[in-house]
């Protein structure tokens, strides 16, 4: 029988040679010297090899108890749920005050069209400019119809105008440029005036400016670097960023639904450019946005608070506007209800050309921005 | 499933710590990389799991290595001098000497038996290992004789040579 070879010794030392197989090499070397001497010095050979790894083990800790479900970080739940809800809503409130605003318009074009076919075609031929955005267009096209329409009696024109308010809140923020363009045109009123100023606070103006960035991506960079003061000062925080990593500019950001953004972004190296996002965000009151539209009953005649009510009633059915008809007109100004909402939750997370572990450990590394 | 998986973690963490722990060299990554492969196989549900947390652990290191080396290149290009510039003191070159040493000499094995290596030393069997290599059974006694054998010497030259720097 010829000699064990090294393979067979160190699969019989580490008790993983076959039954069969150890049983033979137990045979051969009881009576080949050579073999038992190569024996016992593979045995020292592993002997020795197990020391030196065991010179470069990890130190022996306690195992942390088996829960990787809460390694997920809540920000990321709070993206994947939040985000496509506040999406479903806008969508669904569109489409309710789309639905509604083409009915009502159908309906009225039927009564004074025979009386005064004249205004209607004052009407059609009102210049595309009254809407600035262009995006905003179709919805605000017929609401320009009924005012023109309505002009000889002074009280319904302002109930007129108001409903047309009360439709763009209903469709959240999207017409808010149009509206205030169409109110625009009625100089020679003095509660339009006054109107227009309280129907547009800033909170709307702010929460506006994102459905752009929304085509673009999930979040957009606005505009050029901004120091690190002025990024404390947006987002109310020192911005978060991944430490040791140069920072290429800090950027003031946009996404959907936020209220304040920062980006650091960040070379991750020669090639590789990373953002990290700081932003608070605030999920859309879609509440306080009608009620700001309703808010204020004490200017309103009967009819026109009729007609308010059958505004609500008629979006109400949409299942994302189901709450809006819950407040009772309500004489809270808007922004008062604005300011009764919870604070603004603080979200930080990584972005970039890179697989998702590695988002992960940068996530995991991330620090608030030293100067 | 989820009990199973509690099983094979009480059974595997250590040994992949361990497994980790040599590639990477820090323990709390190690650790860290140890959750996440069982974070992963809680969604995944492999059929060998233990098998399946090595494979998954050894591509994470990996990843983990490249992009530290990406890392290590770009801020050795921030900082005006070399990061080997500091040398460590008595005390950290006695605790550490051994310990490097040893990473050293395994670092010059070949990879494939310094995987095999080290997939033993955590634990895993010759069917596991050749599952995971993809060497023959037959082979891997072969290649850790080998390895074991290298390691030593390289470790023995590297000492050596040490000496006879100092003397």
């Amino acid at each position: 029988m010829s000699h064990v070879d090294d393979g067979n010794l160190h699969a019989y030392l580490d008790g993983e040679l076959p039954a069969t197989e150890a049983h033979d090499l137990e045979a051969h070397v009881a009576q080949c010297r050579e073999c038992r001497v190569r024996l016992d010095e593979e045995r020292a050979l592993i002997a020795r090899a197990d020391e030196l790894l065991g010179l470069a083990a990890p130190p022996d800790r306690a195992m942390p108890p088996f829960r990787p479900g809460d390694r997920e970080p809540p920000v990321r739940l709070w993206w994947r749920v939040r985000l496509p809800l506040a999406w479903a809503a806008t969508v669904v409130l569109a489409l309710g005050a789309g639905l509604y605003l083409g009915s009502g318009a159908r309906a009225r074009r039927q009564e004074p069209v025979a009386q005064n076919s004249g205004d209607v075609a004052t009407t059609r031929a009102l210049p595309a400019p009254a809407a600035p955005e262009p995006a905003a267009a179709p919805p605000v096209a017929p609401r320009q119809m009924q005012r023109v329409r309505s002009a000889p009696a002074a009280p319904t024109t302002v109930g007129g105008e108001r409903k047309a308010a009360v439709q763009e809140k209903a469709t959240e923020q999207v017409v808010t440029d149009g509206a205030s363009g169409a109110v625009a045109l009625r100089h020679d009123s003095a509660v339009a005036q006054r109107e227009r100023a309280e129907l547009a606070p800033s909170a709307f103006k702010a929460t506006a400016a994102p459905v752009v960035a929304r085509t673009v991506g999930p979040y957009s960079v606005a505009g050029p670097p901004i120091t690190l003061d002025s990024a404390r000062a947006l987002v109310g925080t020192t911005p978060y960023a991944v430490p040791d990593l140069p920072v290429r500019g800090i950027y003031r950001g946009r996404m959907f639904g936020s209220l304040a953004l920062v980006v650091v972004r960040q070379a991750l190296d020669s090639s590789t450019v990373i953002d990290v996002i700081t932003g608070r965000y605030r999920p859309l009151s879609l509440d306080a946005v009608v009620v700001a539209g309703a808010a204020r009953p004490e200017t309103t005649d009967f009819s026109e608070r009729a007609r308010l009510g059958r505004a609500r009633d008629s979006i109400a059915p949409a299942p994302g506007a189901q709450r809006t008809a819950a407040p009772a007109p309500a004489p809270g100004p808007a922004r008062g209800a604005f300011a009764d909402r919870p604070a603004a939750a603080l979200v930080v997370e990584v972005r970039g050309p890179v697989p998702t572990d590695s988002l992960a450990a940068l996530q995991r590394r991330l620090a608030p921005l030293r100067p | 499933m989820p009990d199973d998986l509690a099983d094979v973690y009480r059974t595997t963490y250590h040994a992949l710590v361990r497994f980790l722990y040599r590639k990477v060299w820090s323990a709390e990554r190690a650790e860290d990389l140890a959750q996440e492969a069982f974070a992963r196989a809680l969604v995944h549900k492999p059929e060998n799991t233990r098998g399946w947390l090595f494979v998954v652990a050894a591509n994470m290191a990996r990843d983990e290595a490249r992009r530290a080396a990406r890392e290590r290149r770009h801020l050795t290009l921030l900082k005006s001098e070399p990061p080997t510039s500091a040398p460590p003191s008595d005390e950290v070159l006695h605790t550490e000497g051994e310990r490097s040493q040893v990473r050293a000499a395994l670092e010059q094995l070949t990879p494939r038996d310094r995987e095999v290596l080290l997939l033993w030393d955590s634990g895993l069997s010759y069917d596991e290992i050749a599952a995971q290599t993809g060497l023959a059974r037959g082979a891997i006694g072969t290649t850790l004789a080998r390895a074991r054998r290298r390691l030593v010497e390289a470790f023995d030259a590297r000492k050596t040579g040490e000496h006879v720097a100092r003397g």
